[in-house]
């Protein structure tokens, strides 16, 4: 009797398992894509005039479908470190902020797009403070996964 | 039902005296968990931490016996005669068992033999054997068991894949309070002062309260020294990777009644080595200087005191330990959050401790006192704890924060958070031996109070009060079949408070304002939560089964959170409206032992209706999240199921291998991440181990040779913000033996760890986003001596 019990338990295992086998339903496991190349504005490096306006120019890409964007502007007098980019620009001395530019700004995109050309206008204040300062770009797809493009600016 | 049927059935005996025993080994420490039958009758008793056990017989003359496991059978006759009697049973190992690589000794076994849930218990002897940089690193040698890496030697547990407050770990039987608070903070659990461990995997909240749905984690109380003794030991303890030193000294003395117990340990250990000179943090490049993580230095002391008074039908026993630890987060990355470092300050020494570093102080007083009288055995224990936590950093402007920080502010400029928590708990237990029955009525309550400081802002201060009670029976129905049944009732209440910013956003209008992050909340759980179980033990096969219920009631961070997560880059937002988890689990297990084989299969399957998961939305935020992505708290239907296989075979007296293997699947069913899988959920893996351990070697008794060889599958199955994991093999060695010096034994134990230096990324550390590589090789050295002072 003692035998025959475990190969039983054994099958009863295996159905157990087999039962909650699923028929898998493709799932999005990529993350978008931002694309800082080419036309794009800011690029790494990029110089910005203080009581100007520029736009803001990204190629945003997903497989299935874009979320959000969101972007970052703030001061790097102390040297701290978002850069995503390979090449670092020349930093100027750390000092301390008297007025920095400071801009967070989130974007919807419309939905159901694969791929979009962002286009903002941003316009800087002529009395903030001049100096290296980092451009942050939080990009998300419909399903959440997030990139980020941290880059280094300057404001003259 | 089957509870209360026998209360009645058993209420009258005739005249009846009491016989005390105690089992202890041929070393005189008391064994737990052995079974003493009374022969030819189905009456028996289980010995308990202490060795003792109890029986109420009649006048007469009666046979003890005892057939352990790993031990000879050991047969006592004795007489009652008209009043209460003491005796003690002295078992005899086997002799293979001094020679046999195990890491349970017998009293594990007969525990497991007892218990529906699936009960791994291992002894310090392991966790010298395999000690890793944490108590919760070196169990992750069982299958089932993970960790969450944290960075720097810091990591949290993961039963089966559920950690974080999904675990609960029992101290001294209080439980320890204090990890669940932020993701980067690790268990302040000294793990040379623990003795046994007892992991409970699968859903245990009607033993342990509610947070047990996914297992449980039980360091027991040490055994008291034995009567009339006086030594000690000295650990020292020393590790290639970071530099580690450290040394561990306890002393003991015990009277007859009267005993203390006190511990001191210290570690100091460096930066960890990594296999590999660059990492990329977001897509930048971090150079390391010499393979070292800038920064993940530390120190660590722990000190025990216990103290008490014990005779044969009463004891009380006071246990007090704080734990404190400063260690440094790794500088490139304070979390995830890439920064610029200043290498060449980081960089001159690999010892120091600098921006950014955690402060961790755990206070612990516990009292358990327990006594006996007639069949009832009653257990009280009081605990208070104060966890002290603060993380300190320089400061960063964050979002709208002011970039330059104000002077009128009263928190330190340097204290990025800080958690204070303070814990009161109570528990009350008696077991009752009703005939064939064994039943146990319990109460737990705990107050908690939790404040919070530092300049960044998650989750708010809070208050919590619960209280539990439990019946649970044990009906040993034959020798062969044990039944269990449990029913619990749980009562909570939760107070969020009011937080509100100390700088001022901008608004859609683009005036300026102070957040309110929290609002007060008061929120009230209840909930019924039951189990079911079954052993059915023959002589080579062990057959048992569970089903239960289980619940977790949200916690304050699930609720209350409201702000920035610079760690992930999130905007993380709770919901108060939340419900309580529920959790409805089943758990068999079949094991096959015979001389040379020992085979075990746990499967379980696992469905939660709202299971209660961050959810990384496609959204921004710009006002309360400084325009970071949203990660809400969200709930859905969850189905996990998997399984650890044990396998283990003894060629030969010096040769043995085994082989653990676990496997876990975890997919949504509903909600917003439909078929995803949850966060951290753990690939596959498999370990193989051969084991050599001569009869003797170099004169010395209990010397060992020990490969491990790891491998772990790809981990494909993601939910944001997880990346894929690559699969990989790790190679583990380890050498140990017991040697005498003159009349003082010295027991050594090596290691070395990841032997081909191979770089490979865990898929549950935290630092798997950032691609941070595990610790490169590792050579771990371990003495322990221990001495006795002879007194006349």
């Amino acid at each position: 009797m003692k035998k025959q019990q475990l190969p039983l338990l054994f099958l009863s295992f295996i159905l157990v398992l087999s039962a909650c086998k699923k028929g898998n339903e493709e799932i999005d496991t990529e993350y978008p894509t931002i694309d800082v190349t080419g036309s794009a504005f800011p690029q790494q490096c990029a110089v910005i005039k203080r009581g100007e306006k520029f736009i803001f120019k990204a190629k945003l890409n997903d497989n299935v479908e874009l979320g959000s964007v969101s972007i970052d502007v703030h001061h790097n007098f102390d040297h701290h470190n978002h850069s995503t980019e390979v090449n670092e620009c020349n930093l100027g001395a750390v000092k301390q902020p008297v007025k920095p530019f400071l801009l967070i700004k989130d974007f919807p995109i419309p939905s159901g797009q694969k791929t979009y050309e962002m286009a903002q206008e941003v316009t800087v204040p002529a009395d903030v403070d001049a100096g290296d300062y980092h451009f942050l770009i939080r990009l998300t797809d419909k399903t959440g996964w997030q990139t980020l493009k941290g880059l280094s600016i300057k404001i003259n | 039902m089957l509870l209360f049927s026998t209360f009645f059935c058993h209420g009258l005996f005739a005249q009846t005296y009491t016989v005390y025993g105690v089992v202890t080994d041929g070393t005189h420490q008391a064994l737990e968990g052995i079974t003493v039958k009374l022969s030819n009758t189905h009456v028996f008793a289980i010995s308990d931490a202490q060795g003792k056990f109890s029986f109420q017989l009649a006048n007469g003359a009666y046979e003890l016996q005892v057939n352990a496991m790993g031990f000879h059978r050991v047969k006592n006759k004795i007489v009652v005669n008209g009043k209460a009697m003491q005796l003690v049973l002295k078992l005899q190992p086997h002799s293979y068992l001094l020679n046999e690589v195990t890491i349970k000794n017998n009293a594990g076994t007969e525990r497991r033999r007892s218990e529906s849930l699936n009960v791994e218990v291992v002894k310090a002897d392991f966790i010298q054997r395999n000690l890793g940089g944490s108590l919760m690193n070196t169990l992750q040698r069982l299958p089932g068991i993970k960790t969450i890496g944290i960075g720097s030697g810091q990591s949290k547990p993961l039963i089966r894949g559920l950690g974080f407050n999904r675990v609960v770990v029992i101290d001294k039987g209080i439980k320890h309070e204090g990890q669940q608070w932020g993701a980067d903070h690790g268990l302040e659990i000294d793990q040379f002062a623990a003795e046994e461990v007892e992991l409970i995997k699968g859903a245990a909240s009607f033993a342990y309260g509610a947070d047990a749905i996914g297992g449980a984690i039980h360091i027991k109380a040490p055994a008291q020294p034995a009567p009339n003794s006086f030594g000690g030991e000295v650990n020292l303890i020393g590790k290639s990777n970071n530099g580690l030193y450290g040394t561990s000294v306890r002393l003991f003395q015990r009277k007859e009644k009267l005993f203390f117990d006190g511990r001191f340990t210290y570690q100091n250990y460096g930066d960890y080595r990594v296999p590999t000179d660059t990492l990329y943090v977001y897509d930048f490049a971090v150079g390391l200087h010499k393979n070292y993580l800038r920064n993940t230095a530390g120190r660590e002391t722990g000190i025990h005191f216990n103290t008490g008074y014990i005779n044969e039908k009463f004891k009380s026993i006071f246990y007090l330990s704080n734990t404190f630890s400063k260690s440094g987060f790794f500088a490139n990355a304070h979390g995830l959050e890439p920064r610029r470092v200043d290498a060449d300050l980081h960089d001159a020494s690999d010892r120091d401790l600098l921006m950014p570093y955690q402060k961790v102080n755990h206070f612990k007083i516990i009292n358990r006192t327990a006594f006996s009288l007639n069949r009832h055995a009653v257990e009280f224990e009081l605990g208070y704890q104060h966890n002290f936590r603060q993380e300190y950093n320089h400061y960063v402007n964050h979002g709208f924060m002011p970039a330059v920080y104000p002077a009128t502010m009263t928190i330190p400029i340097d204290l990025e958070r800080e958690f204070d928590k303070q814990v009161y708990s109570f528990n009350a237990k008696d077991q009752i031996t009703l005939g064939k029955h064994l039943l146990q009525l319990g109460l737990n309550g705990e107050l908690q109070d939790n404040l919070i400081n530092g300049w960044s802002f998650l989750v708010p201060a809070f208050q919590q009060k619960s209280l539990g009670v439990y019946a649970y029976d044990k009906w040993k129905v034959s020798d062969k079949l044990l039944l269990h049944g449990a029913v619990r009732y749980d009562l909570a209440k939760l107070d969020l408070f009011r937080y509100s910013d100390w700088f001022s956003s901008e608004t859609n209008s683009g005036s300026m304002m102070q957040l309110i992050r929290a609002n007060d909340l008061t929120r009230n759980f209840n909930s019924l939560v039951w189990s079911l179980g079954l052993n059915y033990n023959l002589d080579l096969l062990e057959f048992k089964a569970n089903v239960g219920k289980s619940f977790r009631m949200p916690i304050a961070k699930e609720l209350g959170a409201n702000g920035v997560n610079y760690h992930y880059f999130s905007y993380e937002k709770g919901d108060p409206n939340l419900n309580p988890e529920q959790s409805y689990q089943a758990d068999f297990s079949v094991a096959f032992t015979t001389g040379k084989w020992s085979v075990k299969l746990s499967p379980f399957f696992n469905y939660f209706p709202n299971y209660i998961y961050l959810n990384p939305t496609s959204a921004h935020d710009y006002f309360y999240g400084a325009g970071n992505q949203v990660f809400e708290y969200a709930q859905s239907e969850v189905m996990r199921y998997g399984g650890e296989t044990q396998v283990k075979y003894q060629f030969s007296k010096q040769w043995s291998t085994e082989l653990l293997a676990e496997y876990l699947y975890a997919e949504q069913l509903s909600g917003d991440k439909k078929g995803y899988t949850l966060p951290f959920s753990p690939p596959a893996s498999a370990l193989f181990n051969v084991t050599y351990a001569p009869q003797k070697f170099l004169g010395s008794a209990d010397a060992y040779f020990s490969l491990d060889y790891r491998l772990t599958a790809r981990q494909n199955n993601i939910v944001p913000p997880e990346r894929k994991t690559a699969g990989y093999s790790l190679f583990n060695l380890q050498a140990g033996a017991k040697l005498q010096i003159g009349q003082y034994p010295l027991n050594i134990n090596a290691q070395l760890q990841n032997v081909f230096n191979t770089r490979y990324l865990n898929h549950t550390s935290f630092y798997r986003l950032i691609g941070l590589p595990e610790q490169g090789r590792n050579f771990v050295l371990t003495v322990k001596m221990p001495f006795n002072f002879h007194h006349h």
